[in-house]
């Protein structure tokens, strides 16, 4: 039993709130990110969990015990620090060994334990050496080593991969998965800002959000799956923040809405239809539509429904795809990622279609309309 | 133009280095050569001539007088002092640099303050309070002052050093179930080796020529430290100048001695500033 419970639970520094009404339920042997713009309070969630910090008010539980108010050594967690927090005077053995000398484990099984993750990291030759002595990569190994011997149950990261560089960053982060499917039964808390990280490790996203919707809205922007996260956001915040390029957003007008979806209508007058619930709202409501750069596909000439018209302003090769930049305002970016090589366009506004189910309605207050379809059968229309 | 002031420094450091040398070095070796000297030597010979030979004999004169008792003297006052200066000033350090308690920087400043007391507005009181503490013309006498007069700079270099150790250190030793005090003991104690080498080799040197307290505080001369043989001397052989500069010489040797062991760490420890976790 080591599922994490946070019931209401709130931090605040003095007068200033960061964390607001944070409810959250981390399964046994779960792979939860906690993922948000910096400022968010994602690493002063984590340092609660582990006891660093303390919990203002609301419920911390871990495996169904109240934690608020236990030592960080006996809530059974330990923690990777993102520039590795080893301690420089004691060697790698003595460094993954000090947890375990302090909780007065015999010396025969610390030894055991150190030899035996040493062996999965492959860090057995390094045990002798000082932590100055390494390499970043090498660093974050024995940091995780030091979480391991322990057998926690839950494992805490805060931004691990973050100082090192970006190739190694992605060999780490398969290591981190691997570590995930060794230890089955331990749940896995990550913080990180890098969305790539968190849409490839995570079974479940915390999304944080920061700034003053923290107080009406609540901490927490979405939680979920990856792919709900991604293809079914709540709000505006959620769709804008997953997906790069960012999400596009323009401004609609509400035809109709009915059973089957809502139809609206672009400021430029074309009229795209999206499966969601509109019902409550009247004709001529002022909505967003919200599409993503992928979902924006260049019509076949003659095409007239569900596109969408722009004048393609620049363009951005990448071999692999390309990036057209239709905004008319720098404000309010608006960009269509494409397949091919795109070496010149029309100088007229260019059709791209877009799919039904890979549209978003938002409301005036940011809040996502309900879907109609379910998020699987979306995935794959 | 560029050329010409890039000759000049180079030039320059040299030049200003053994001009350094001389002034410090000159007046010791004029110390070591005299103390070598006959008396006869000194009136007859200029100032700056070489010892004709090389004798020891003012050496033996001073060893078999009572040097050895105010070596022993000064040797533990100066130990003990250090001693206690490291304990108290590295866990008050500690607890300034990071515990959070209520008048933390008040405390802070008031110990700092300290630094600019004169010791000799103190001297007074001092010998009240041992008289009336029944430790007067003891080497106990000396502890008390010795350590409290070093607290306030030794607590300011600890501080300061203790406030570079990286706070993830700390987070992690509390994560591996270390409470305050073996925080401190285990990783804030180590980690402070150069900043608590520099507190104790800087006192070591500065109570190893203490004089006030240690003339105000003792009487008898098998309580007193070696700054005091100097004095004591002077009174005994009057005008025989090179027997004294003998003791000049051996009061000088142990400090020389610690500081050639020690240079790299007192230097390590004054650089401190850029420690990287």
């Amino acid at each position: 039993m080591t599922s994490i419970t946070l019931n209401n639970v709130e931090k605040s520094f003095g007068k200033v709130t960061v964390l607001h009404d944070i409810d959250l339920m981390i399964e046994d042997g779960e792979f939860c990110v906690f993922l948000g713009p910096s400022g968010c309070g994602k690493s002063t969630l984590l340092r609660m969990i582990a006891g660093i910090e303390t919990v203002t008010s609301g419920d911390l539980r871990i495996g169904g015990e109240r934690m608020n108010d236990v030592l960080p050594s006996e809530r059974r967690v330990a923690m990777v620090f993102q520039n590795y927090a080893l301690y420089p005077h004691m060697s790698v053995y003595e460094n993954m060994a000090f947890g375990l000398k302090q909780a007065k484990t015999p010396k025969d099984e610390i030894a055991k334990r150190v030899q035996i993750a040493a062996k999965t990291l492959q860090i057995e030759p390094l045990l002798e050496r000082r932590p100055k002595e390494l390499s970043g990569g090498q660093r974050q190994r024995v940091a995780i080593g030091r979480a391991i011997v322990r057998q926690p149950a839950v494992f805490l990261f805060d931004e691990p991969l973050s100082n090192l560089d970006a190739a190694l960053r992605v060999h780490m982060r398969t290591e981190i998965a691997n570590l995930h499917r060794d230890f089955p039964h331990a749940s896995m808390i990550y913080v990180t800002h890098d969305q790539t990280e968190a849409m490839a490790l995570a079974d479940k996203i915390v999304l944080l959000r920061s700034g003053e919707d923290v107080l009406t809205k609540g901490s927490i922007a979405q939680s979920g799956s990856p792919l709900e996260l991604y293809h079914r956001p709540k709000n505006r915040f959620v769709a804008g923040f997953l997906g790069s390029p960012s999400m596009n957003f323009l401004p609609v007008t509400l035809v109709n809405a009915n059973t089957e979806g809502a139809t609206v209508r672009l400021a430029s007058g074309e009229i795209i239809d999206v499966p969601v619930d509109a019902r409550t709202l009247s004709a001529g409501a002022p909505l967003t539509l919200g599409v993503r750069p992928e979902h924006m596909v260049p019509a076949p000439p003659g095409t007239d429904t569900q596109v969408i018209r722009k004048v393609v302003h620049s363009i951005e090769n990448f071999g692999e795809h390309s990036y057209l930049y239709l905004s008319d305002t720098p404000d309010e970016p608006c960009i269509a990622k494409v397949a091919d090589d795109v070496l010149e366009t029309a100088e007229g506004p260019v059709a791209f279609r877009v799919r039904p189910s890979a549209c978003h309605l938002f409301d005036a207050n940011g809040d996502a309309l309900p879907y109609l379809a379910d998020a699987t059968s979306r995935t794959f229309a | 133009m560029a050329h010409r002031s890039f000759k000049l420094s180079r030039l320059s450091i040299p030049v200003l280095g053994l001009f350094w040398l001389a002034v410090t070095t000159l007046p010791f070796l004029f110390v070591v050569f005299t103390s070598m000297k006959t008396l006869q030597e000194t009136y007859t010979n200029p100032v700056w001539a070489l010892p004709e030979s090389f004798s020891l004999d003012n050496y033996i004169r001073v060893i078999e007088g009572s040097y050895l008792t105010y070596l022993r003297n000064s040797a533990f006052v100066i130990t003990i002092s250090v001693i206690l200066i490291v304990i108290v000033s590295s866990m008050a350090a500690y607890a300034l640099a990071r515990l959070k308690f209520r008048f933390n920087t008040a405390l802070f400043g008031l110990i700092v303050a300290g630094m600019i007391v004169p010791l000799h507005v103190t001297l007074v009181p001092v010998y009240l309070m041992t008289r009336a503490m029944g430790l007067y013309d003891t080497l106990f006498a000396l502890i008390g002052p010795y350590v409290a007069t070093s607290l306030p700079v030794s607590i300011f270099i600890l501080t300061e050093f203790m406030r570079q150790v990286p706070r993830e250190l700390e987070e992690a030793a509390l994560l591996d179930g270390c409470g305050p005090f073996k925080i401190f003991a285990k990783i804030f104690f180590p980690l402070s080796t150069p900043g608590i080498s520099t507190v104790a080799i800087y006192n070591g040197i500065m109570l190893w020529n203490e004089f006030v307290f240690a003339y105000v505080l003792t009487s008898s001369p098998e309580t007193r430290t070696l700054p005091l043989a100097v004095w004591e001397f002077q009174g005994q052989y009057a005008a025989d100048i090179p027997t004294i500069l003998a003791v000049v010489t051996l009061s000088t040797l142990p400090l020389i001695i610690v500081y050639a062991i020690g240079q790299e760490r007192i230097v390590n420890g004054m650089m401190a500033g850029s420690l990287k976790g």
